[in-house]
């Protein structure tokens, strides 16, 4: 295992060597300073939202896919504020500040690709964090979003280096964590979080971008990590990956992630996994349809 | 005739629970048209009537019916690609090298379902192309089993009709089938690693005796076992499994609640069992 801190530096060093580092835009800065509020007006979130076009038309769009299942079409942003509640909005404005900032750049991996992982396991991480019952099932989602934007770096900034990764991971049986760290001396783990410091991000969700393949060296919160973690191998299995994962296989019993879960919510030794994975085979299209849609200019 | 989503979820439940099939929404429109066959068959009009059929006294014998119509009872070569594939890319490599190390050179794979043998042939002829490479000087077994003497015996003959060889990859099909009149001949090459016997799998004097397999396929069949005779049999399977070897059931079968010992491993499109 190669020097933690040397990774560490690594990645600080690539991360401070790019000069057009995207930004999250002034707008959700702003929502979400508006949404730490506890008494927040509804009112106040929708005007200050309704200045962003993008943002409010893919809020539209979140809103009605079938992952937040609303009864019936809903056509004003106001209801949709409503509707989700206020931590929810906090997810999608995220979420689609990430987007935003990094439309358009023309990395290696295929922007829908990615965000169909992203998506992928940010839905998955929602379903687990819902079978334990874990306290906060919104923050399990964003996390699912937000842990690879290490890899967004890799595929826009070190194009050419990173497309020998990815076109080695196709052809032998190895993982893209290991290749990352053979090429750049570091990963996409490191590179996530020196990103995430830049934008400030909350603890939490630093840790689950840095240890989401290690989830048993995190120390805030190690269950969010877990439910990342699993979320994240689960994708890899099915058609929500960035591509070379033919030799993909895990044995979940002995994944630390499901450890970790089961050691605090015993409950889930008798979770039905083989219906599970039915399930989650059955939501594939849904989440590649969120992702054409939020795409799509119409 | 379609179903609406409600009783669509009804139906997916009802036969999960008591078979352990699960029916993906994709394919609905599958599950629907056998659904109308039945439907027709019994003179119920409407999906909840079917549906109360199933769970009245005479619902067992219905559900065999409808669970042949489902699994429409045959078999072709190369039926489960994801399962095919994830054996060969990584399961197979896997356990040549654990088996290298201990010094075997043997490989055992039971096809414990066998019907007319497109399964166990299909597995040998991808084990063949590795003669050259991971399996140079290898013994390799198979054997297939299956209740039915009929079948059996046409396994043992290896002669099939376009239908079965549909999915055969032009490579295999050039060096193992031979086309004759319509039909197409398996080579002798490919039989020679295969042995076919009549057997059933609730027969504990018999299954006792098959040791130490690799990988065990048994796909379609437990689904028509009671609770019981499920867990008793894939007992047997987990005693006969190598502790290193993989078993694999059907593509939406699940053995949850049948045998709690097994773990799960997975791989792109599903998912084997394990000691």
């Amino acid at each position: 295992m190669m020097d933690k801190q040397a990774m560490m530096e690594t990645a600080r060093q690539m991360v401070a060597n790019i000069d057009d580092l995207p930004t999250i835009p002034i707008v959700a800065t702003q929502v979400l300073q508006l949404l730490d509020d506890p008494d927040v007006d509804v009112d106040k979130v929708a005007d200050l939202m309704l200045t962003d076009q993008v943002m409010t038309v893919r809020v539209m769009k979140m809103v009605n896919s079938p992952i937040y299942r609303p009864t019936q079409e809903i056509t004003s942003l106001k209801r949709a504020l409503v509707y989700l509640g206020i931590r929810n909005i906090k997810e999608i404005a995220l979420t689609s500040s990430f987007i935003s900032a990094f439309e358009d750049k023309g990395g290696v991996i295929d922007i829908s690709t990615f965000w169909a992982h992203a998506f992928g396991v940010g839905m998955v991480s929602k379903i687990i964090a819902e079978k334990i019952q874990y306290r906060d099932v919104e923050k399990a989602y964003l996390a699912g979003i937000i842990h690879d934007i290490g890899e967004v770096v890799l595929s826009y900034y070190q194009s050419e280096r990173f497309s020998r990764v990815l076109a080695i991971i196709n052809e032998k049986p190895v993982r893209l964590i290991d290749m990352e760290l053979e090429e750049f001396q570091t990963t996409h783990a490191e590179i996530g979080y020196c990103m995430a410091e830049k934008w400030n991000f909350p603890e939490a969700y630093k840790e689950v971008i840095l240890y989401h393949h290690t989830p048993r060296e995190a120390t805030d919160d190690p269950v969010l990590c877990s439910i990342v973690n699993l979320a994240d191998l689960f994708c890899s299995v099915r058609d929500l990956y960035y591509g070379g994962n033919a030799w993909a296989s895990f044995n979940l019993s002995e994944e630390e992630g499901w450890a970790i879960l089961k050691e605090k919510h015993p409950n889930l030794a008798h979770l039905d996994v083989e219906r599970f994975c039915y399930e989650l085979d059955d939501a594939v299209p849904v989440v590649k349809d969120l992702v054409t849609s939020i795409f799509s200019k119409d | 005739m379609a179903i609406s989503d409600k009783d669509f979820e009804l139906l997916r439940d009802f036969i999960y629970n008591l078979c352990g099939m699960y029916f993906h929404t994709t394919k609905k429109y599958f599950l629907e048209s056998r659904l109308t066959k039945r439907m027709e068959a019994t003179g119920t009009k409407a999906a909840v009537d079917y549906y109360g059929l199933l769970k009245s006294p005479r619902g067992g014998e219905e559900l065999r019916f409808l669970l042949d119509e489902v699994t429409t009872n045959e078999t072709y070569f190369f039926r489960s690609v994801p399962q095919l594939n994830a054996l060969e890319t990584k399961f197979l490599p896997e356990i040549v090298e654990a088996k290298s190390k201990m010094g075997f050179r043997k490989l055992r794979i039971w096809s414990a379902a066998s019907s007319s043998g497109e399964e166990a042939y299909t597995l040998a002829m991808i084990l063949l192309e590795k003669r050259a490479t991971i399996l140079k000087d290898w013994i390799i077994e198979i054997i297939g089993t299956d209740i039915n003497e009929t079948v059996v015996a046409q396994a043992k003959e290896g002669i099939y009709n376009t239908y079965s060889v549909r999915n055969v990859p032009e490579l295999y099909k050039k060096k193992y089938l031979k086309e004759e009149g319509g039909k197409f001949i398996l080579s002798p090459e490919v039989k020679k690693f295969v042995t076919f016997n009549k057997m059933n799998l609730y027969d504990d004097t018999k299954m006792v005796f098959m040791k130490s397999f690799d990988f065990i396929f048994c796909a379609n069949v437990l689904i028509y076992f009671d609770l019981a005779s499920k867990s008793k049999v894939v007992q047997h399977f987990y005693n006969n499994l190598q502790p290193y070897g993989y078993f694999f059931v059907g593509q939406s079968e699940s053995l949850h609640g049948v045998n709690d010992k097994f773990k799960t491993v997975h791989f792109p499109g599903g998912f084997a069992y394990k000691k």
